[in-house]
């Protein structure tokens, strides 16, 4: 044991061993796979750039980075353009409702994009009611919103209240006296907005548009329910994948590894970025919430509400459709019913709920189990080992849903590792895919505890891991707990891997959700986008009732 | 040459929503001079200092600078430059950027920018940081910042909001001298808040102690401190020992009785005073001596603590009363605790009260008066 000081073998040593084999078999080895499939012919077993060529050399294949990246900056840019008035708003104008408008936010920030993506075709589709409206009362032929427009429109609205979230709390930061100091400068408040506000959150506005920008290039459901043939990079990975699993392993090998350089190169700049400004703010007296009068207090208000209206939308389509009867699943006849209901709970196996809710508990264990350790390993015990841990644990922030699904399958579908299949391999998915949010999380908790407290423990008599277990486990427990119930929300959401991961044993809600949409029956996927939404909801309630606070940490 | 402004502070009324925070409070403001609102904290001083500059609405009344009302002029048009508790240093500017902001809206060629900068950096003493970020800055030099911002662009007032709560007790000494010959070196009228009345004593032209939102007293520093108005005056400035005595006739002289029928001449009593009124008695601990003579007060010595420069005494007279007296240390060896004393006060420097309003009773005649 060459890495500890003194060569002793303590229990530390052996846990840190233990996750890293953990991330060797779950990280490592599967992304290792993935580039060796890239680039080694299975016949002759040497090295070919064949794969990566055929991408590169039909504009088929390579399109779809180009329309990634057009759906992406448009969506980013148009996140914040949303996003950022409107928290500004928040802070600065009393806005009637602001309280339920907040979670409302929230709320449709943790519900997932292709949820946003299905409510909206049955609103602007071929045959949404909009849709029907406006061609009934126009005449037109508007045909639905589809495709560029229609991924854009659902990414945005489902992207900006993380703007929101993160703008909001920067400007929760920003002391009022600065405003102040510029006010009694000569500067008038729109002047103050843009010398000094705007330059202040810019950081923060930068963090949180990296994040949209991660979120919507690795969407898969959204690009796949609206797209209606503008196909992404996720798109064409699991079409590739789908169709050619055995047959070219290779090339979807190949799209995923162009896919993680590009996810890769943006990580890296948001890093650069964020080094370069960062500014320390703690703020004495925050900026005062005023009541607004006239023009601007009615813009304010309509802006606000239109906007948020729009986002929270989808939920209450799919809910409110939830309870249509339909004819045949597909047609609704316009009366109400519990048919879809009756449909999901008594005709067809109820097991996708409960699969849901048992491999995200499980996941959600593993979870915090691991979160734990990784972060009190990295922060309190820090030596090469712990820091390459800290590392790989970071991966799979880059790594996007449908590669580590594949990466999965490649690693664990034949000997000497048989997974595929089972309920571990999803749940061990869902860990990998949450990892790096819930460590970023719990190392920031323990961060905040000062050592001395466990050395108080110690010189009380207790041992080091009796100190680990009773002192500073239970005092991180409520921000765990709060971070476990975010986890939650993400993991019952999550498609990307699923997709690919699933079999008729370990379907998920959405999964099923997806899989209805595809063939049509509508009615079954908002009963079940229904389940899905109102137990985000309850957790969300959880957690608001366990932080005594109405924000999330994102 | 005199160009400072005088600032008049007119009945005005600050309300928070229900709540009246100021009652028609007045005051006149020198031209030039450094004027500290001293009070406990939600006396109101900030919320004053907060109209003065436009911050905060004026409910009622009127403040005006050289006797134009300024009411409705809005911040930015004020010509008041303000220095914050928490300095509110751009973190994103550089010291000089910091510095410049405010000159940047004003027409100013490039040199007479760059002239302006030099003279506030060499002024505040901070020309080695001036390409500096504000977090590579102590407090110290962060507070000569602040400064430096605020009254580059030569405002017609400077605004002081406990610019030195932030620092550490060494620093706040220095920075306090810094900020007083700054002040003095510029000739701007100021306005100083501050809940610290040593600050206020050895920094201020003059002082408005407040309570309550009300203006106690206004005076320079040796006329609040030597002459109280009221006894909270006297409580907030400074240590006071608060006796209760009784006037009393002897020999055509009035005369206060203290404990244990000690008596001592009063001069310049006003004519509120009545003999056969009870008044209470406020000495400072340096005010007492303690002597020989047996018609002192008589009382037991509790504690001491030797400082170096004096020996402070806790000394118990009885009946619940304690005082705390400070005698020089050379003058007696120390007494050691469990030891009787007596006590007898200085009559030409204690103040005294009536009993119901607890106002002065001293009439300040026109050799007390400190100009």
């Amino acid at each position: 044991m060459k890495f500890t000081k003194n060569g002793k073998f303590t229990i530390w040593n052996v846990t840190t061993l233990i996750i890293l084999v953990i991330f060797l078999l779950f990280i490592a080895f599967p992304l290792f796979l993935v580039l060796k499939k890239s680039m080694i012919n299975p016949t002759t077993g040497g090295i070919t750039f064949e794969y990566l060529g055929k991408f590169f050399e039909r504009k088929y294949y390579w399109i779809t980075i180009l329309n990634s990246f057009k759906v992406t900056v448009v969506t980013t840019f148009l996140s914040v353009v949303l996003g950022l008035p409107l928290a500004y708003m928040m802070r600065k104008i009393k806005i009637k409702g602001s309280k339920l408008i907040e979670v409302l936010v929230i709320i449709s920030y943790i519900s997932p994009p292709f949820i946003g993506a299905y409510a909206w075709i049955q609103v602007l589709g071929h045959s949404g009611v909009v849709t029907k409206f406006l061609n009934n009362t126009f005449g037109t032929n508007f045909e639905g919103i589809y495709g560029f427009s229609g991924i854009v429109l659902v990414l945005t609205l489902q992207s900006f209240p993380l703007i929101y979230i993160y703008i909001a709390g920067a400007l929760k930061n920003l002391d009022n006296s600065l405003n102040e100091a510029a006010e009694s400068l000569g500067y008038s408040s729109f002047q103050r907005i843009y010398k000094i506000i705007i330059p202040l959150i810019i950081p923060t506005m930068l963090a949180s548009a990296l994040l949209v920008f991660m979120r919507v290039i690795a969407d898969f459901g959204t690009p796949m329910l609206i797209g209606e043939g503008y196909r992404t990079i996720p798109v064409l990975i699991y079409t590739q994948f789908m169709s050619e699993v055995g047959g070219n392993e290779g090339f979807a090998a190949a799209l995923c590894v162009v896919f993680i350089v590009v996810t890769l190169v943006l990580f890296l700049f948001q890093r650069i970025v964020a080094n370069h400004f960062s500014y320390s703010m703690s703020a004495l007296k925050p900026m005062k919430v005023e009541k607004s009068t006239g023009i601007k207090n009615i813009l304010a208000h309509g802006f606000v509400y239109i906007i948020v209206f729009l986002a929270i939308l989808p939920q209450l389509v799919v809910t409110f459709t939830s309870f249509l009867e339909t004819k045949g699943g597909q047609v609704y006849t316009g009366n109400f019913s519990l048919e879809n209901y009756r449909n999901i709970f008594l005709a067809k196996d109820t097991a996708v709920i409960w699969n849901t809710y048992k491999m995200g508990l499980m996941a959600i264990v593993i979870i915090v189990v691991l979160g734990v350790l990784i972060s009190y390993l990295t922060v309190r015990k820090k030596n090469i080992i712990t820091s390459i841990l800290d590392t790989v644990s970071m991966f799979p922030f880059i790594i996007p849903g449908s590669v580590l699904g594949i990466s999965f399958i490649f690693a664990f579908s034949d000997k000497p590792i048989v997974l595929s299949g089972t309920v571990f391999i999803m749940i061990m998915s869902f860990a990998i895919r949450r990892m790096p949010y819930t460590i970023r999380s719990s190392t920031a908790i323990i961060s905040q505890i000062s050592p001395s407290i466990e050395e108080a423990a110690i010189s009380l008599g207790a041992s080091e891991t009796k100190a680990f277990r009773r002192v500073l486990v239970p005092m991180m427990m409520p921000g765990v707990m709060a971070g476990a119930i975010m986890s939650w929300i993400t993991v019952i959401s999550e498609l990307s891997s699923s997709i690919i991961l699933y079999t008729s044993n370990t379907q998920t809600l959405t999964v099923s959700i997806y899989t209805e949409v595809i063939r049509g029956n509508y009615g079954n996927a908002s009963a079940y986008s229904a389940i899905l939404t109102v137990t985000s909801i309850l957790s969300l309630m959880l957690f608001f009732k366990l932080t005594g606070k109405r924000e999330v940490s994102v | 040459m005199n160009l400072s402004v005088s600032i008049q502070v007119e009945n005005v009324i600050k309300k928070f929503g229900e709540t009246m925070v100021i009652d028609g409070l007045s005051m006149d403001i020198h031209p030039g001079e450094l004027f500290t609102l001293l009070g406990p904290s939600g006396c109101g001083k900030t919320t004053l200092l907060r109209m003065v500059i436009g911050f905060n609405s004026i409910d009622g009344g009127s403040i005006k600078v050289n006797d134009k009302v300024i009411n409705n002029i809005p911040v930015s048009k004020r010509k008041m430059g303000m220095v914050f508790q928490n300095y509110a240093i751009f973190p994103h500017m550089t010291v000089k950027q910091n510095i410049a902001f405010g000159l940047e809206n004003k027409k100013y060629s490039k040199g007479e920018m760059e002239r302006r900068i030099d003279e506030i950096l060499n002024i505040v003493q901070i020309e080695d940081f001036k390409d500096r970020m504000p977090d590579q800055l102590s407090g110290g030099q962060q507070q000569r910042v602040a400064l430096a911002r605020a009254i580059v662009i030569h405002p017609e007032v400077l605004l002081m909001d406990e610019p030195l709560s932030n620092l550490d007790a060494k620093l706040r000494i220095e920075m306090r001298n810094a900020i007083k010959s700054i002040q003095q070196q510029v000739g701007i009228t100021t306005i100083y808040v501050t809940h610290d009345q040593e600050e206020a004593l050895a920094i201020s032209d003059r002082i408005a102690v407040m309570n309550a939102g009300v203006i106690q007293q206004i005076g320079s520093p040796k006329e609040i401190y030597q002459r109280p108005v009221n006894i909270f005056v006297s409580k907030f400035i400074g240590t006071s020992n608060i006796l209760k005595a009784k006037l009393v006739e002897v020999n055509n002289e009035v005369q206060m009785e203290l404990n244990d029928g000690y008596r001592e001449k009063v001069e310049n009593l006003s004519k509120r005073a009545k003999v056969g009124d009870t008044v209470l008695v406020s000495v400072r601990p340096h005010e007492f001596i303690i002597t020989e003579e047996k018609d002192g007060i008589k009382g037991k010595v509790l504690n001491s603590m030797f400082l170096g420069i004096n020996t402070h005494y806790f000394i118990d007279l009885g009946l619940d009363e304690q005082v705390e007296v400070i005698q020089n240390a050379d003058i007696v060896d120390l007494i050691t605790p469990g030891e009787t004393v007596h006590l007898k006060v200085k009559p030409d420097k204690i103040n005294i009260f009536d009993i119901e309003e607890e106002k002065t009773l001293i009439e300040v005649s026109e050799a007390h008066e400190v100009h």
